[in-house]
Formats: structure tokens, C-alpha cells, sequence
């Protein structure tokens, strides 16, 4: 397996001209996985760059992590490309921050259709808002389900 | 009985006007103790018998796997696991112990490679015989749901053989495999093999060609190449609507990479053509066992790995019979991830049942949606 990262260090560096103030932090994790952490203002038009200048067509799921000690929750999109077929192994990870006490961010499901699930899944699991989501209601959750978003931190098993 | 003076009450629930919005369509709740549904609802709106909408209401099956699994050691964490899908328990192990081993700097040794390949390929058969008999009987086709779980068991009792386990194995650990093949496996499993090949091809002719399938099957359910990609389906729906994708073939893993074989696909992006995509799968995969059996080294199957996620990120992607398997795990040093968040193939292609089932008609709606080889308890976790 090669070292160089030619082709991940182009992708950053595209992200980084195009988007020279909102593009926080972009590392390549190792060969074919980049993390990309951007301004919660501005995911939406770095989206959509994504999706159709650079190919990332293909959305493979999205995360929510609780940083409880941090006090922030991170997003984190994980897209794929399927228009090029030289970057078929890439996985860049599209992460935003959000502060715990107001969880707001912004939906994705205008630029990639197939978040609309893992968004729905957050916002029970983590107690997160999507605005403009089609649907904010309980996916996995039963219904009537009044207990914490059962994801976070302070959740524990009565077994622990 | 005795008769009130009271005049009668006009009704108010009479038929609503045509003109009213939804006065043309019924929606009906099929399941989840449906035999068409499986372990979901399917909320489905009908216009006559076509139907104009149909929802997926997952999480009858839910068990919190993503909890349990930030609450316990990665070695215990393996049989959770592989609990959402017993038929493909291997894949999504390997998934798991890829990422681990991501984080921990542990290359497994290339005999233990092969190994993870071997099991992967047998359960990838497996759990397509498994699906394709539950086919049968969507279709009423009492043959077609019995031939295949009778030639599942093939491959079960190799699996057995292997790893001492018929369906969830946990076989596949930090570091390599539990165990070396046993004595004479290759031979039995050359043997299984070329005759699960002949029995494919009797397939082909009692089910594949048969009009009681094709009629039901081609042209119905269509789900298109673009939309396909956009909704982020994966593994045989997205080849089955003609996008040549596979982890095995665009990120190489384990033995992957030094093995031959086709990515199939199929253009039409119908339920036939995701039913065929299995079955040219199976017969792929079936060729497979004998290659990794014939070009496998000798040599440890097991490297020491500690028991412990290294401070830092991974994301492993594993091809599993149902689409790509990953885990996004984050260490921070402890024998438990801090996070680790499962996504599998059945999850990923949910969001295309709504997609296939749209102006499908009621009678096709089991063998449309069963196409896209939805598990629900592996989409639940």
C-alpha cells in the first residue's frame, strides 16, 4: 500500500480554497478516510460542493457522538462517491459541532435524500434538531417513549 | 324491545365527496404480524389497488445494540454483534474487529486473512439461500422457499466445521480467527461446492425462467440508478440498479484484494434484477471458497492483540451480504469504545423501500420489498 495521500491531499485542498474560513479542520485519517469539520453555518453550501463538484454523491450514513465532557455533540456525515469511480474508496467524514444545551443543526436531507433516516434516528437517540428535516418524528423509538434521548451520556443501564 | 319516539339522527358518516382529499385512497397497516411485512409495519396507502405511498416503520426489533456495545469489552461485545443478523453473522463481525484492529495497529496474519474470506463468503451464500427461500414464500412458491434451506445446510455444517457454531460463529476476533481449518474441510467444501453450483443451475430452470416468477418480478418495483445512489442504498439493490459498487472490489480487504472475481450487476434496477444479482452472487461466492481454499498459505492464523480501543477514530467498511457493514468507532484508550456507531446494509437500503414500492400494486407488494433483501432486525439493531 502507497503512503501518499495525493489524492485525499486534493480533495482538502480544493475544500480549503473554496471554502477559506469555514473549513475548520481537514485531516486525512489514513488512506482513503478523511475527517472534515466545518462551521455549523455553513454545511449546507460546503454540501452541496461536495455532492457536485467533487462527486460525493453517495451519503453512507450519519453518526452523532455526545462529547458530554466537551459539552457539544458532533455530526458527522459519512459520504461516499459513486459519479467517480477513482475515488470509489473514499470516505470523508463531514463534521459539525453543535452545543449540548441547544442541539440545533441543520438538516442535509435537501442535498442527499438518503440522511433522512440517520437524521430521524439522531434526533431520538441524541435529542438533536434538524431544521428543515421532512420528518422529525421517532423512527426506532415506540411513539409514546417519554425517557431521555436513550444515546446520550448521562443514560445509563440499571445493570451498570 | 321497545321503540323510541326519538327521530333518527341523520348520520354524518356517510361516504365523503370525491373531491375531499383522501376520499379516493385507503391507507391500510400491514404488519408486523403480517406475513408480508416481517418484523416491521408498512404503512401503505392505496389508491384502488396501486399503491401511491409506502412507509417503513421500523423498530419492532430494536435492542439498543449501540448502547450495550459502549457498555461492555470489544471481546464480549463480538456475539452482540452479530445478533441483528444471525444468517450473515460473519461479515458483520469482521466489520467490527476491522475496526479495532484499525485503531490498534494490528495487521491479522495472512492465513487468518483468508480464513475471515472463507466464512464470509459461505455466510454470504447462506444468508442469500435464506433470503431467497423466504422469496418462496412471498411468492406462494412452496418449492422455491424449501430447496433453499435444505442447501443452506451445506454450507452450515461447513461453518460448523470450522468454527464449532452453525450460525453465529463469533469466529472472527482481534488479531486473526479462533481456529485453523480442521482435517479433510478442503476437500468436503470442494465437494459442496461444485454440487451447490449444479443445484444453482436447477434453479435457474424450476424458479428463474419460470413465468410464475418472472411475471410478478420483472419490470415491477423499479428503483433507478440515480435514485438508488442519492437514497444511499447499497451492496444488491444498488447493483441491481446497474451501479457497479462493491467494498470487495473499491477498497480491497483482508484476502480481497489477491482474489478473482466479478462485481455482477444489472441494468433494470427491478426486483428481477435484484433477485439475479443474488443468485450470480452465490454462484461468484461459491467459486470464491475454492479459490481462497486453493491459494491459501500456510502459516499462523492469529496475531496477540490487545484488549483495548487506542485513543483515536476508524471507520471500517466491510461488504456484507446485505451492502456495506461499518463501524465509526472512537477510542479513548479503555477496553470499550467511547462510540461506536453501526451501520449496516439492511439500514442503509430502508430508505428504498418506499422508492421500489411506489405504483407497485398490492399483490406485489411482499415480493417487491423483500427484493431490496430488507432484514429488518439487522436495520433495527
Amino acid at each position: 500500500m502507497s503512503l501518499s495521500h495525493e489524492r485525499e491531499d486534493n480533495l482538502i485542498k480544493t475544500l480549503k480554497e473554496n471554502f477559506p474560513t469555514d473549513i475548520k479542520d481537514a485531516t486525512v485519517m489514513r488512506r482513503s478516510r478523511i475527517n472534515v469539520t466545518v462551521a455549523p453555518e455553513k454545511i449546507l453550501d460546503i454540501a452541496l460542493f461536495l455532492r457536485d463538484k467533487l462527486g460525493f454523491d453517495h451519503p453512507t450514513g450519519v453518526s452523532a457522538v455526545d462529547y458530554n465532557r466537551e459539552s457539544r455533540f458532533e455530526i458527522v456525515y459519512h459520504l461516499a462517491s459513486i459519479a467517480n469511480p477513482a475515488q470509489r474508496d473514499i470516505l470523508i467524514n463531514l463534521k459539525e459541532s453543535v452545543p449540548r444545551n441547544t442541539p440545533k443543526a441543520t438538516s442535509l436531507v435537501r442535498i442527499w435524500t438518503g440522511v433522512e433516516n440517520f437524521e430521524r434516528e439522531s434526533i431520538e437517540m441524541f435529542g438533536l434538531q434538524f431544521e428543515g428535516h421532512p420528518r422529525p418524528e421517532k423512527l426506532f423509538l415506540n411513539d409514546n417513549w417519554d425517557g431521555p434521548p436513550p444515546m446520550r451520556k448521562e443514560v445509563r443501564f440499571p445493570t451498570d | 324491545m321497545t321503540t323510541t319516539d326519538k327521530p333518527a339522527q341523520e348520520s354524518t358518516l356517510g361516504s365523503p365527496s370525491p373531491d375531499e382529499p383522501g376520499a379516493q385512497t385507503l391507507t391500510l397497516s400491514v404488519g408486523p404480524q403480517h406475513s408480508g411485512s416481517g418484523h416491521m409495519r408498512l404503512i401503505v396507502e392505496l389508491d384502488g389497488d396501486i399503491i401511491i405511498n409506502a412507509e417503513p416503520d421500523p423498530g419492532y426489533v430494536h435492542r439498543g445494540i449501540e448502547k450495550i456495545i459502549e457498555l461492555r469489552n470489544i471481546i464480549r461485545s463480538i456475539p452482540v454483534i452479530e445478533r441483528p443478523s444471525i444468517i450473515d453473522a460473519s461479515n458483520l463481525n469482521h466489520a467490527w474487529v476491522k475496526a479495532i484492529e484499525e485503531l490498534q495497529g494490528v495487521e491479522p496474519p495472512a492465513r487468518g486473512q483468508y480464513l475471515r474470506c472463507l466464512l464470509n463468503e459461505m455466510n454470504r451464500i447462506m444468508s442469500h439461500l435464506y433470503w431467497l427461500s423466504i422469496y418462496g414464500v412471498f411468492l406462494g412458491h412452496t418449492t422455491m422457499f424449501m430447496w433453499p434451506l435444505g442447501d443452506r445446510e451445506l454450507f452450515i455444517d461447513l461453518a460448523e466445521s470450522l468454527t464449532g457454531a452453525r450460525i453465529t460463529y463469533s469466529y472472527l476476533v482481534p488479531g486473526g480467527v479462533r481456529r485453523d481449518l480442521p482435517q479433510g474441510f478442503a476437500e468436503e467444501a470442494i465437494k459442496r461446492t461444485e454440487y451447490f453450483e449444479k443445484r444453482l443451475d436447477e434453479y435457474e430452470n424450476i424458479f428463474f425462467k419460470n413465468p410464475l416468477f418472472t411475471s410478478r418480478a420483472k419490470g415491477v418495483g423499479v428503483l433507478s440508478r440515480q435514485r438508488a445512489i442519492e437514497l444511499g442504498a447499497t451492496g444488491p439493490t444498488l447493483r441491481g440498479s446497474g451501479v457497479e459498487a462493491d467494498l470487495r472490489k473499491d477498497e480491497p480487504y483482508a484476502a480481497y484484494g489477491e482474489l478473482d472475481f466479478k462485481v455482477h450487476t444489472r441494468p433494470d434496477g427491478d426486483s428481477y434484477s435484484r433477485v439475479m444479482v443474488h443468485v450470480d452472487e452465490m454462484r461468484e461466492s461459491s467459486q470464491l471458497i475454492r479459490q481462497i481454499l486453493e491459494k491459501m498459505p500456510s502459516g499462523p492464523v492469529r496475531r496477540k492483540a490487545p484488549i483495548v480501543v487506542p485513543r483515536g477514530e476508524a471507520y471500517s467498511r466491510v461488504e456484507s451480504a446485505r451492502g456495506e457493514c461499518s463501524f465509526y468507532m472512537i477510542g479513548e484508550g479503555g477496553d470499550k469504545p467511547y462510540r461506536a456507531r453501526y451501520i449496516t446494509g439492511s439500514y442503509r437500503n430502508m430508505a428504498a423501500i418506499s422508492a421500489v414500492l411506489q405504483g407497485v400494486r398490492l399483490a406485489d407488494m411482499p415480493t417487491s420489498w423483500w427484493s431490496i433483501d430488507y432484514w429488518p432486525v439487522e436495520a433495527d439493531r
